[in-house]
């Protein structure tokens, strides 16, 4: 018998209840976006495959303390396969330097358009939402963000990196996320 | 809030942050509901740009492997306990420690007893909706999985083996010298109410007495003790020789009672005081005092010390 279409609040907390389905489910929703992202930070398959493994048997044992009142479980999830990367990448003695083969052009988010692995309404309105609040941003603070969120860094790195006065990196990360709340709240 | 706050707020949100300026928001945020706030809202909105990822199809075998991981470990936070427990030093903590890895190998056993009823059910439940080259593949597909939480399993049960055996053969030294520290302790006991006991043999300086021997054993813990008088002057009519305890906490001498000589000048006899006397070292007098003794000394003291 299949089980009745759910979203990822009460997936999360179906696993949470040890509910193996629903947290096969969610690892269908979320596993595809995830693995992007760790590729990205890691750029290397293997790591980003081995914490992607650590991340979901961690969000196992950590279900039973998801609280929807706090937040999506999308951005939950995100939060704790992020923070497994960036413990990764301290190990790897990657946190405070860019990796070689990691170049800005390669940091932007993906995607102008839909994309089609959002089967749901909510999910997709949700990542054009967010899609359009960037593109509102300026040129300077969007790429920041986009290069801090896939980089992992600190300002210190990503300011060397880019060859940035650390001053000007830390502007542009709170003057675009302060908008890019504000434009998420539907504000102007 | 100010905006230095507000920017390490931000750059949190990306986590962005270490070592000092991790601590300082950190600390901030405790006092300050405002900037909480801010750091919580900024987070979700930063972790809302996931959304935008390329998604990319992790491996085929991803999903099973993390079934396997989590259902391979069992339950761990106990096992956790249990080391604790197991590892004090005392015999009783390595015998409740043992009983705990016992309990836990015996859910585990249950465990996967129970995980591979379920894989069969599922093998069966599974055979009339498939081909029979898919129900093989599947099957195949459990009976590895089963396979490697059995070696997971095996392997966890033979480091538990080892690790019992080892407590045991730790509680059986523990006893042993347990069994050693009690003898030691017993046999100081012994010394030590020993060393409770008073002995004190005097000598008089007074003329008639000179060659009278007074030998007292004083247990001061109980307040009772034996004397022994010879060569003793036989006590004039109408007197008798009173024992005398005197306790440096007491203003007077503690009466001990009469003690009667017989007509070889001797006596030995267990004596007491008519009320309880300090445990710390005491002086004994002898004295002579009217017939059937008095509360109070009054007559002269023959013998005192030691």
């Amino acid at each position: 018998m299949s089980q009745p279409e759910l979203n990822d609040e009460e997936l999360l907390q179906r696993a949470g209840r040890r509910d193996m389905r629903a947290f096969e489910q969610l690892y269908d929703k979320l596993a595809p976006r995830l693995h992007g992202l760790l590729r990205q930070m890691l750029h290397d398959e293997r790591e980003a495959e081995d914490v992607l493994q650590d991340s979901f048997v961690h969000l196992w044992d950590r279900a039973p303390a998801f609280d929807p009142a706090r937040s999506k479980a999308f951005t939950w999830v995100v939060m704790i396969v992020r923070h497994k990367a960036i413990d990764r990448m301290r190990m790897l003695g990657r946190r405070n330097r860019l990796v070689e083969s990691a170049a800005l052009e390669h940091s932007a988010l993906g995607g102008d358009s839909p994309d089609s692995a959002d089967a749901d309404l909510e999910t997709s309105e949700r990542a054009a939402a967010v899609r359009e609040a960037l593109r509102e941003l300026p040129k300077d603070q969007r790429q920041l963000i986009e290069f801090a969120f896939l980089k992992g860094l600190t300002h210190h790195v990503i300011a060397e990196s880019l060859n940035l006065p650390l001053g000007t990196v830390k502007t542009h990360i709170r003057r675009g996320l302060l908008r890019l709340r504000d434009l998420l709240k539907g504000g102007d | 809030m100010d905006e230095r706050q507000e920017e390490l707020a931000a750059l949190n949100a990306l986590h962005m942050l270490e070592g000092d300026e991790q601590r300082a928001l950190d600390g901030a945020c405790v006092s300050d509901k405002e900037l909480r706030a801010l750091n919580n809202e900024l987070e979700q909105v930063a972790l809302e740009l996931a959304r935008l990822i390329t998604p990319v199809e992790p491996p085929a075998d991803m999903k099973k492997r993390i079934r396997a991981k989590i259902r391979s470990r069992g339950g761990p936070g106990a096992f956790g306990v249990s080391r604790g427990v197991i590892l004090g030093t005392a015999g009783w903590a390595l015998a409740a420690g043992l009983a705990v890895a016992s309990v836990w190998l015996w859910n585990e056993r249950s465990k996967l007893i129970e995980q591979h009823a379920s894989a069969v059910r599922a093998i069966a439940a599974a055979i009339p909706a498939s081909s029979p080259a898919e129900e093989k593949k599947e099957a195949r597909s459990l009976e590895d999985e089963l396979k490697s939480i059995r070696a997971d399993y095996e392997k966890k049960q033979a480091a538990l083996n080892a690790e019992i055996e080892s407590l045991r053969k730790r509680e059986t030294e523990a006893q042993t010298r347990i069994t050693q520290l009690t003898a030691e302790t017993e046999a100081l006991k012994k010394q030590d109410a020993e060393a409770q006991l008073q002995i004190a043999k005097l000598q008089s300086k007074v003329w008639e007495y000179r060659r009278s021997e007074m030998s007292i054993v004083w247990d001061g813990r109980r307040g009772q003790g034996v004397i022994m008088l010879e060569k003793m002057p036989l006590a004039e009519p109408g007197t008798d020789y009173q024992l005398w305890v005197v306790d440096p906490g007491k203003p007077d001498p503690v009466s001990a009672g009469v003690i009667t000589v017989d007509d070889k000048g001797s006596a030995k006899t267990v004596f007491k005081t008519v009320v309880p006397v300090g445990e710390s070292s005491a002086k004994f007098a002898l004295s002579v005092e009217n017939k059937g003794g008095v509360p109070k000394n009054k007559g002269p003291i023959v013998f005192i010390g030691p």
